[in-house]
């Protein structure tokens, strides 16, 4: 198995090839490896003790590839949720869903229910999810995987600007013309091993 | 305390999104409380009257109301001339209803409801030198039953074993089914909570990977659970209250015992206790099923 370093201190914007619905899983300790350590943020995340995994997970927020946006509540009430479920009071959640919202552009979305949107607005309303509590590094599974050009575009701009406002952003992707056009570190994994780690890296080697 | 807030309105939710699966546990819990309510109150009342009658005489013989006071007093004579008795009181219908006040008045956990109406007869009470007499005299004062005078002879201490046997047969007895009706409940509370936890898996799966804590994710089952104990504790301490008159007559008269009434101290208790089941079971089931179903 693997034993990636997910490095949280600078603004780096780290683009995986192949694999990685496993390697989020296992930054976030939703599995564990059968051997290795896993270090996020400083923290060795396979000797944690069990009480200290939420906490993780405020701290690292993901976008999942299928959003996980909850059906029967409205946009608003998905970001909120993420809030309220951690402890937070409704004024707190209210306050950041909006700032969370306006920041991915999906403020005047916030009535709508998920199959009321776009493919991109649902992308948005994940990321928004996945911002709402101020995690020091995002994670986002392909990203671009079920939407058009022009809104990957869109959705890969916005994950930038997160990027640039301090986030550390961890993406897999699969988009080689994205992971070209931005230039940034590239970890290319292979059968779950690390075949490559460039600074500026490219698509293919 | 917006998190309480938010706990508990997910539980009533919860609650209502399967209504059928939680008012049917909520009727199953009743019932065993239902019937939790019945044996305690109906073994307090036995116990009482067991102690009640324990403290009166060896053998009594209960008079028709309508017997004549002279021959009643040529009965007692003739009783007396008996050897193996000490002494021979006569009680009347009102002496038998003080006394019983006065007793009443010192446990605090009887009360008479209703004194407007006299039932209890007059009567001679024996004392023997020797109680080992009693059989032979009971069935020598027997055969005057009928003759206008006697209505009954009482073989007190009889009837005392008669109370315990019907005491302790009550216990077992309702130690056994309360036993059964509790693995039902707890099987029924249990399958609730089950479908609960499936119908919001997604919920629950989103919960867990932005971070909420374990407790976070059981306290609303937790909640649900105990909402139906709940509920049905209400349940049946409605039927309990409705049906404690009625009931409490119909043992008066199947056991020919003096209308008695329980004390607001025993009430509270039995209302306390019936809740505190309710509770318990309520919130253990959903224990046990979230630490199935949510254990990952």
């Amino acid at each position: 198995m693997v034993s990636p370093r997910a490095y949280g201190r600078g603004k780096e914007l780290i683009t995986l090839d192949d694999v990685s619905k496993r390697l989020i899983r296992l930054l976030i300790r939703d599995e564990l490896p059968s051997s290795g350590r896993v270090w996020v943020d400083g923290q060795d995340v396979v000797r944690m003790r069990r009480s200290a995994v939420p906490k993780l997970r405020r701290r690292v927020g993901v976008v999942f590839q299928d959003f996980k946006l909850l059906p029967r509540r409205t946009v608003a009430e998905n970001v909120g949720f993420a809030l309220l479920v951690t402890g937070h009071s409704e004024e707190e959640a209210r306050e950041e869903t909006e700032r969370a919202l306006s920041l991915v552009g999906l403020a005047q979305r916030r009535d709508h229910f998920p199959d009321q949107l776009s493919g991109g607005e649902q992308q948005r309303a994940a990321i928004a999810r996945a911002l709402v509590s101020r995690p020091k590094i995002l994670i986002a599974d392909e990203p671009t995987g079920n939407l058009d050009p022009v809104t990957s575009w869109e959705i890969i701009k916005l994950l930038i600007r997160v990027n640039e406002l301090g986030t550390t952003l961890v993406m897999a992707t699969h988009n080689a013309e994205i992971v070209n056009a931005l230039r940034r570190r590239v970890v290319h994994l292979d059968r779950g091993m690390v075949v490559r780690d460039e600074r500026e890296g490219l698509y293919a080697a | 305390m917006k998190r309480v807030s938010y706990v508990l309105s997910a539980a009533w939710q919860g609650f209502w999104r399967n209504p059928v699966m939680s008012l049917a546990s909520t009727f199953t819990v009743g019932l065993m409380l239902l019937l939790f309510a019945f044996f305690v109150a109906t073994d307090r009342g036995l116990q009482a009257a067991v102690g009640v009658l324990e403290s009166k005489v060896e053998l009594a013989l209960f008079l028709e109301d309508d017997a004549r006071v002279s021959d009643v007093l040529a009965l007692r004579t003739q009783i007396e001339a008996d050897p193996a008795v000490s002494h021979v009181d006569y009680v009347t219908k009102d002496q038998a209803m003080a006394r019983l006040v006065d007793i009443a008045s010192r446990q605090s956990d009887i009360q008479i409801v209703d004194i407007s109406s006299n039932p209890l007869p007059a009567s001679l009470e024996i004392k023997l030198q020797n109680a080992q007499e009693a059989p032979r005299i009971g069935a020598t004062l027997r055969q005057e039953i009928g003759k206008g005078v006697v209505h009954e002879v009482v073989d007190n201490p009889s009837v005392v074993d008669k109370l315990l046997t019907i005491t302790r047969v009550l216990s077992f007895g309702g130690v056994a089914v309360l036993a059964m009706m509790l693995v039902v409940a707890l099987f029924v509370i249990v399958n609730t909570i089950r479908i609960a936890v499936h119908a919001r898996r997604d919920e629950i799966e989103i919960m867990k990977l932005v971070g909420a804590t374990d407790w976070f994710v059981r306290w609303p089952f937790i909640l649900e659970g105990m909402l139906v104990g709940a509920l049905g504790a209400m349940a049946a301490l409605t039927v309990v209250v409705l049906a404690a008159g009625p009931v409490t007559n119909a043992l008066v008269g199947f056991l020919e015992i003096v209308p008695l009434s329980f004390g607001s101290a025993f009430l509270w208790q039995l209302v306390g206790s019936v809740f505190a089941l309710a509770l318990a079971v309520g919130g253990g089931g959903a224990m046990l099923s979230v630490r199935a179903h949510l254990a990952k």
